[in-house]
Formats: structure tokens, C-alpha cells, sequence
């Protein structure tokens, strides 16, 4: 059988997803067997090198190279996963939309980071504005929002166990074959 | 009249009933769990969230108010009356803002054992609503945290016919309705943390809490890590299918 | 007009979070300068205000998915004194080490064998293709057994008192929710001895990598700086808990035996408008020299001894390639890291034979405070966490400096010095080159998760721009 191509990518997330996926532990053996990585943090693929067949998308989007990066992880995946809350639902970043009560929350986050602290040392009172920062996002959206995603695992982060079962799924073509038993949003 | 006299079906297996009694406490009694959030044990069934939607003889009714009925069959474990229930259960999550991963009440919340239940696992299909919803933090023992309430009414119940409080009562209409107190705010009325409103196990969420202890159970020991929802009630647990 | 170009290295990858490299060459590609970017914010101190300071552990960790348990900790430790939590049972403070070393030792492992190892092993110019961890498993498969081992075994240790691998609920304000059973105990025990001989045989490369190649070691990404940690009272390693020592480049003390508490007396944190992560310094030294590094190396540097027999011969060992002066090698960070290692496991393994572990009594509580600050040694460095809380519980004030945010500046100088040695007056920028640039990075297993408190991450970048600022070369090799 040809190795599946698979890559991953973690857009606002804490990588916590990805760590997960590395608690398969010594089933990384097998792994490495079934797949073949392209793109990924784990490894120096910046680019794509080619087409794949799946992508797994950990984190939701905070800033505009993060819609940018699934943009082209659409184009270039035949099956998008959004994997843990933050892809799923904007995870806890989305405090930021809505619990913390605020009319301008993007500024007001921005403000008590760089401005506001007294243990703060900012002679120009600026906030970080260089050309070679993306630009953030007024809110924090969901993959789905972005683009069609295909399947989901949540979870944070899904365990290892879970993502096992779920690529295992996904790469005989099975994908929504979880056991609700392992479902778990926390 | 003659104790379990009315015999009915559900999914097909005979089940038997006292005259007066909901369908749900018929089916309860015989070891079959129809899923439900706004009716829980020892308040007046007030059949609004839905949940425990069936079928009864092809109509849809709610199993937690429809009293049991001679020969009548109820549908309540079909893919039609789980995705129906799905997508309730869907609507309640992002009409509200649910971060489990943060929440005190994750594991044993009844809203996430029933997501677990129901298998969502499709990316969504609705919108997150993302509404802005206060926190009342202003009593010393009890907080209300309304990000997440699915207003099921079960502490307004509790408070009214079991405290003779009327503490909590909904404010606001429609997509607006949500769940407030009789008074400025928490700390204003005369809700005590012993009244049993404000009990583990009333909210079925984490919307009312008693402060300072949350966490305290250990993931792995809370209330649904161990058995999915239902389970309690069921005969034979089915898990679930898809 | 003197014309530069800015190369952007994007994303940096093998690296937890997100970020980026810029690099401005002049017309004879001399490096006029080079910045580590960190490219997302999330808003993490604003947004927990308003919410009830016991969820506070349990939010913060998610800062960062790699390791969740020092943020958990730390924020628990400044909890504790909120809730007037002035000495925790010898239970609560055992199982919360016993969480700490297992978390540093599984973080410590990823980044050396999964994350590292690819550069050590295969080289930096080698085929990037191959040049990962997958290329490890390959071409030496007992060592990534290994490394994916221990890895497992300090992840397991979390979820033994976490409940979860990653972002558990183990620690709450004034103690934990659980102890360890015996039947958890004794499968712990029965691999201690496989990890500890592991441990030694992962000193054993990271030393001998040294060794190989002392004068590149000694001329990689090399530059003074000042060093900062807790140490224990009596001068030895303590990971969990102690006062704040910081040294000069010289080996000089510039304070000691500070309590963390009083923090914000010593250090601030600057802005700069080209990155999200800001820059600490030692106030007293000023912010353009207050600069200084936290992490492996500098707690190698600035504590007296370790307290655990192997590693604490390891130690002595590392302390006489620079005669007793404080090292300032950047891939000395390696092998400081895998003494770390070794340490965690000492500890562990003495912590899995205290009965203590089975205690019952796990929480405390006392006078009710409005103020809380806690700071742990997180696997890459001094992690500070400081809070306010009002008479409702709800949090109205955070400020957070993660470890990774405390190397900034000398991220930014290893950047610089490597651009400079290996890419300066070169007539053909290599990958090979560029990855010179993020092996300096690496070396400080940055956590751009972290230093963004946002919940975001860092593939690293490279991108050349000409002098008007337009973008010349994106690293051809990646597009």
C-alpha cells in the first residue's frame, strides 16, 4: 500500500496537540511506516513539497498568516482535521470574543501586555507594529469559519490514544469511526 | 386500579406503566435512558429543553411531560430521534460560551456527558454565537456564571418549590432569555449555599458553582469519566450508536 | 544608497510556537542585523481578569501545550497565597514535585531527541528531507526508542498526579486533588532503573557531542551575558522552589537569596516594536545591559552543587570545561540539559520510595490574601507568574514572564552572532546556512507559545528584502 501523505500544522494553538500526538509513544514506529510527512513542525519542511492526502489542523486563527497557512493547507489537502477545542471551536483564545467584556478587546489585550503593566519599560508607548508582525485578527475564528474542514477531534488536547484510533480511521477511510467512549471536550 | 397496568412500547419492547406517569419515568423504571437535561429527579418536569424529544405513534413529544398511554409506541432510540437530539444538544454549546477545558464542571457536566453520548464529531454546522453573558461573582459562597447556562430552569424550580425562595428566575425574551435573580445581584438576595438551588447537581452545567471548590476531583474520578450518562438507568448499556 | 536585503527564515520549525528570522544584508551580504520575531499574541493577562482565581491553573497552562505543568504549578504556587496556603502537607508539596520533575524530564527528552537531536547527529547542513525525527527513528532506532520512552515515562508520571498528560488538573490553590496509589507507584518502579541508566546514556552523547566538537561548541553562538535562576538556600539546584540568584558574566553575584516574592523590585520587561515577546532586564543594570539567560545553562551556572549523586558528578564535570566560570556557550544548553535530566530522575526515583506520596492530607488553607506570585524553574527557565484578586475571588491583574521570554535578548544575540559567522560576505545563502540560524535558536528550546502568551506558536522563518523593504528571496529552497 502507498504511505498516506499526511501533514500538520499548528496555528493559534499551545501545541499541546501536537505533543499529544507524539503520546502514541512507541506506536510512532508504526506510524512512520503507514504515513509519510510533508509539511510539519516537527520536521524542516517549510513548504509543501507535494499533495496531500490529509491535514491535521491544530489551533483556530488569531491573525492573518494563520487564515493564510489554512488557506493553503486547503488547497493542498484532500482531507482537512480539525484537531483539539481551539481548531474546533476557537479553544480558549475565544475568551477574548465574547467572556471577556469588552468593546475592543483585541486593544485592551494589547494595551495591558505592552502599555498598561507597571513593570512595563516602554519609552515610546508603543505597541509591537513591525512590518514583519501578521496582522491580528479583531477576533478569534474557528477553523470552520475560515474554511470547509472535513472531520474533527476534540479535545484538549485529544489524547494520544484517541488521535491513534482516529488517524488509524481516517487512513482506512473510516473517519468518523470513533468510539464516543473517547470523546472528551476537556 | 392495578399498579403497572398500561403496557406500551418503546422501540419495540414492551414496556409498562402507571396511569399518570411520564413516559420518561415509565421508561426509567424499566431500564431504558431517554436523554434529557431539563428534567432531572425530584423537580416538576417542565419539558422545554426538548432533549428528550420522541416519537409517539409518529409525533414528536416531549418524554419528560407526555404521560404513558395504553398501546402506544414510542420511538426513542432511532437515527431520526438522535440526530434530532444532536442537534439540540449542538445548538445549546454555541448559543452559549462552553470552554470545557477551563471548566470546573467538565466531567461531570450533564451537557458534555451528553455530547459524549450523542458522538459529536462532525464539524459544526451552526455558528458560534459568542453572546456577552455577566458573571455575578458578588455572593461569598456562590458564583453564576451565565456564559454557561443553557437555561434549563432547574435551580428557577429548585429555588421556588423546594427552597419556597424564588431566588432565580429568567429574564429577557428569546435568543435573549437567560437566567437572573431576584434582586441586584447574587449577593443582594437571600439565596445561602446550603439551599438545595444551588446543590451539586441542579445545574446540570457549570453555570452555578460554589466557589473555592472547583477542581477538587481529580479527571478520572469525576462523575462521567467513569460511566457515560445514562448508564445509571440503563438495564443494559447500549454505549452509543451512530 | 546603500541597499540591504532582509532574508526571513518562516516558520522556524523544530521549535515549540510560532516565529520567525529576519536578516538584513547589505550589498556585500555583510548581516547588518537579525531578529527573532514572535509573530502571535493572544492576550492571555487581559483575558483571565474577571474569571475566579481558582480556574486560573488550569487556564494558564494552556498558554502552552509542551509544558502545561510548569504554568499549572506556578500558577497554583501563586494561588497558595491567596488562599493564605503558607506551607503546603508534605503530600501536596511531594506529589507537586513529583509532577514537576516528571513534566522537565519529559520536556528535556522532546527537545533533545525529537526536536534537537536531527542537528547533533546528522549535522546542520545535512539533507533537510531527513533531517527530523522520523530521519532518527530511521537511521538509529534504539536511540529514538529510547528518547520516546522516557518521554513516555515522564508524560505517565504526570498523568499519574495530573489525571491528564497534557493540561491535567492535579494542583489547586493550597495543595492537590490526589496522592499516588501504591498500584500507580509500582509500575513507576519497576522502569526507574531502565530511565536512569537512559539518563546516563543521554548525558553520555550530549557530553561526548561537546567533547567531538569543542572548538565549534566554543564558537558557536558564544557571548557573555549575565545568569539568572532560583536556588535553593544553601546555593544547590532546586527546580520547584527557592530565592533568586543572578550572576554577572563574570561569575560576580549581582543579587542573591532574593525572595521571589519581590520580583518586580529587580527585573522589568522592555518593549521593542518588532516582536510580541518583550525584553526582561536586571533593573539595576539598566535595560541595554540588564539583559541576561535563564534555562539549563544558566542554572548550571549559578548554582553552588547538586544534591543528587549523578548528576551532581555531572555537574562538576561541566563546571571544569570552564574552570568554575560561568559558561556562555549556547550549545552547552545540550548538555546542561541532560543533566537536568538525569536529576528529574534521581528525584523521582527517590520520591516514588516516600511513603509520603500515599498521604491523605492534601490541602491547606489559611488567611485569605489579595495578592499571589509564584515562580518555578520550567524546563527552559525562570517562569514568573503574578496576580491580584478581589474580595469576589475574581482575578483583576496578571503578569506573566515565561521562561522563554527571559532569553529573548540572547536569542536575539545567538541570531545575530551565527548570521554574522555563517552567512556574512557569502556570494550563495544555503539552506544549510539558515539552519545554522535555527540551531542557535534551538539551543534555547524556545517556547513561542509561551513567550506570545497567546495561544499560538512559532514555525521559524526566513525572508530577504531589499533596502526599499521588498521581498527579494523567500529561501527558495522552501517555496
Amino acid at each position: 500500500m502507498k504511505k498516506k501523505r499526511i501533514s500538520t500544522i499548528s496555528l493559534a494553538g499551545c501545541f499541546g496537540c501536537h505533543m499529544s500526538l507524539l503520546d502514541i509513544d512507541e506506536r510512532i514506529l508504526e506510524l512512520v511506516k503507514l504515513v509519510e510527512f510533508d509539511r510539519s513542525p516537527v520536521n524542516d519542511l517549510k513548504r509543501f513539497k507535494a499533495r496531500c492526502d490529509i491535514g491535521f489542523i491544530e489551533g483556530g486563527c488569531c491573525n492573518e498568516e494563520n487564515v493564510h497557512t489554512l488557506r493553503k493547507f486547503r488547497r493542498n489537502c484532500d482531507v482537512l482535521v480539525a484537531v483539539g477545542q481551539c481548531a474546533v471551536m476557537g479553544g480558549l483564545p475565544v475568551m477574548r470574543n465574547a467572556i471577556m467584556h469588552s468593546k475592543d478587546p483585541l486593544r485592551e489585550c494589547l494595551e495591558t501586555a505592552y502599555l498598561n503593566s507597571p513593570y512595563v519599560y516602554n519609552p515610546t508607548n508603543d505597541i509591537p507594529n513591525d512590518p514583519a508582525l501578521p496582522l491580528i485578527l479583531d477576533k478569534v475564528y474557528t477553523c470552520a469559519e475560515v474554511v470547509k474542514m472535513d472531520y474533527q477531534i476534540p479535545g484538549c488536547p485529544p489524547s494520544g490514544d484517541i488521535l491513534w484510533q482516529a488517524i488509524n480511521a481516517l487512513l482506512n477511510g473510516k473517519p468518523s469511526d470513533l468510539p464516543s467512549e473517547v470523546i472528551k471536550f476537556d | 386500579m392495578v399498579n403497572n397496568a398500561i403496557v406500551f412500547k418503546i422501540d419495540g419492547v414492551e414496556v409498562r406503566g402507571k396511569p399518570g406517569q411520564t413516559i420518561m419515568h415509565a421508561a426509567d423504571e424499566a431500564g431504558i435512558y431517554i436523554p434529557r437535561l431539563c428534567d432531572v429527579e425530584g423537580l416538576e418536569p417542565q419539558g422545554s429543553c426538548r432533549v428528550c424529544t420522541v416519537k409517539i405513534n409518529g409525533r414528536t413529544a416531549a418524554a419528560c411531560t407526555q404521560p404513558v398511554a395504553p398501546g402506544i409506541e414510542v420511538e426513542n432510540d432511532t437515527l431520526e430521534i438522535r440526530n434530532c437530539r444532536r442537534d439540540i444538544v449542538r445548538m445549546l454549546f454555541h448559543e452559549g460560551n462552553h470552554l470545557c477545558p477551563c471548566c470546573e464542571a467538565s466531567g461531570r457536566c450533564e451537557l458534555q456527558a451528553l455530547g459524549y453520548r450523542l458522538g459529536i464529531l462532525q464539524p459544526d454546522k451552526y455558528p458560534y454565537l459568542q453572546p456577552v453573558r455577566p458573571v455575578d461573582a458578588s455572593h461569598p459562597d456562590i458564583m453564576l456564571d451565565t456564559n454557561r447556562c443553557i437555561r434549563c430552569g432547574r435551580c428557577i424550580r429548585a429555588s421556588r418549590h423546594m427552597d419556597h425562595k424564588n431566588v432565580f428566575g429568567y429574564i429577557g425574551r428569546g435568543i435573549n432569555k437567560q437566567v437572573g435573580v431576584n434582586g441586584k445581584n447574587l449577593a443582594q438576595t437571600n439565596v445561602h449555599i446550603d439551599d438545595h438551588a444551588v446543590a451539586p447537581g441542579i445545574c446540570p452545567v457549570g453555570c452555578i458553582i460554589q466557589k473555592r471548590r472547583g477542581f477538587y476531583d481529580p479527571v478520572g474520578q469525576r462523575r462521567f469519566d467513569l460511566h457515560p450518562i445514562g448508564t445509571e438507568i440503563e438495564k443494559t448499556p447500549k454505549g452509543i450508536k451512530k | 544608497m546603500t541597499k540591504t536585503r532582509v532574508i526571513e527564515i518562516e516558520p522556524i520549525t523544530r521549535v515549540e510556537g510560532h516565529g520567525k528570522v529576519t536578516i538584513h544584508l547589505d550589498d556585500h551580504n555583510n548581516v547588518r542585523e537579525a531578529r527573532l520575531h514572535v509573530v502571535e499574541f493572544r492576550g492571555f493577562e487581559r483575558f483571565i481578569c474577571g474569571r475566579p482565581y481558582w480556574e486560573v491553573p488550569v487556564i494558564v497552562q494552556r498558554l502552552c501545550g509542551i509544558c502545561p505543568v510548569s504554568h499549572h504549578l506556578t500558577a497554583s504556587k501563586a494561588m497558595d497565597m491567596i488562599v493564605g496556603a503558607k506551607k503546603l502537607t508534605p503530600t501536596a508539596e511531594k506529589i507537586r514535585r513529583l509532577m514537576h520533575y516528571g513534566q522537565i524530564m519529559q520536556s528535556h527528552v522532546l527537545h533533545f531527541f525529537h526536536l534537537s537531536s536531527p542537528d547533533l547527529l546528522f549535522g546542520f547542513d545535512s539533507d533537510p528531507e531527513s533531517r527530523n525525527v522520523f530521519g532518527v527513528i530511521e537511521k538509529m532506532p534504539e536511540l529514538a526508542v529510547q528518547g520516546v520512552m522516557m518521554r513516555k515515562f515522564g508524560q505517565e508520571i504526570i498523568k499519574a498526579t495530573a489525571g491528564k498528560k497534557i493540561h491535567g488538573t492535579g494542583a489547586v490553590p493550597g495543595g492537590v486533588n490526589k496522592n499516588l496509589s501504591i498500584a500507580e507507584r509500582d509500575v513507576f518502579l519497576r522502569d526507574i532503573g531502565q530511565m536512569k541508566t537512559w539518563a546516563l546514556g543521554a548525558l553520555d552523547i550530549a557530553k561526548k557531542y561537546t567533547f567531538d566538537n569543542l572548538a565549534a561548541v566554543q564558537a558557536f553562538a558564544v557571548f557573555n551575558s549575565s545568569h539568572l535562576s532560583l536556588v535553593r538556600e544553601d546555593g544547590a539546584l532546586d527546580l520547584y522552589h527557592g530565592n533568586l540568584r543572578a550572576l554577572d558574566a563574570g561569575g560576580n553575584l549581582i543579587f542573591d537569596q532574593v525572595d521571589y516574592r519581590r520580583f518586580n523590585e529587580y527585573l522589568m520587561e522592555e518593549v521593542k516594536p518588532w516582536s510580541y515577546m518583550k525584553f526582561p532586564f536586571i533593573k539595576s543594570r539598566g535595560h541595554i545591559d540588564g539583559w541576561y539567560r535563564v534555562g539549563p545553562l544558566a542554572r548550571m551556572n549559578t548554582c553552588g552543587f547538586i544534591d543528587t549523586p549523578e548528576a551532581g558528578k555531572a555537574l562538576v564535570e561541566f563546571k571544569n570545561l570552564t574552570r568554575g566560570a560561568p559558561n556562555h556557550m549556547s550549545l552547552a544548553y545540550h548538555w546542561a540539559r541532560m543533566i537536568e535530566t538525569l536529576h528529574c530522575v534521581e528525584n523521582i526515583e527517590t520520591l516514588l520510595n516516600d511513603p509520603d506520596l500515599q498521604g491523605t492530607d492534601l490541602m491547606v488553607k489559611g488567611e485569605r490574601a489579595g495578592e499571589g506570585i509564584g515562580v518555578i524553574e520550567a524546563p527552559r527557565g525562570t517562569l514568573f507568574h503574578h496576580y491580584k484578586v478581589d474580595a469576589n475571588d475574581q482575578v483583576t491583574f496578571c503578569n506573566l514572564i515565561v521562561s522563554t521570554t527571559n532569553n529573548n535578548e540572547a536569542m536575539n544575540r545567538a541570531v545575530k552572532q551565527v548570521a554574522q559567522d555563517h552567512i556574512s560576505g557569502k556570494p550563495k545563502i544555503t539552506e544549510g546556512m539558515l539552519n545554522h540560524v535555527e540551531v542557535a535558536v534551538r539551543a534555547y528550546d524556545p517556547c513561542l507559545s509561551c513567550a506570545t502568551h497567546a495561544i499560538g506558536k512559532m514555525p521559524l522563518a526566513i525572508e530577504m528584502y531589499d533596502a526599499d523593504g521588498n521581498l527579494v528571496d523567500r529561501n527558495s529552497q522552501y517555496i
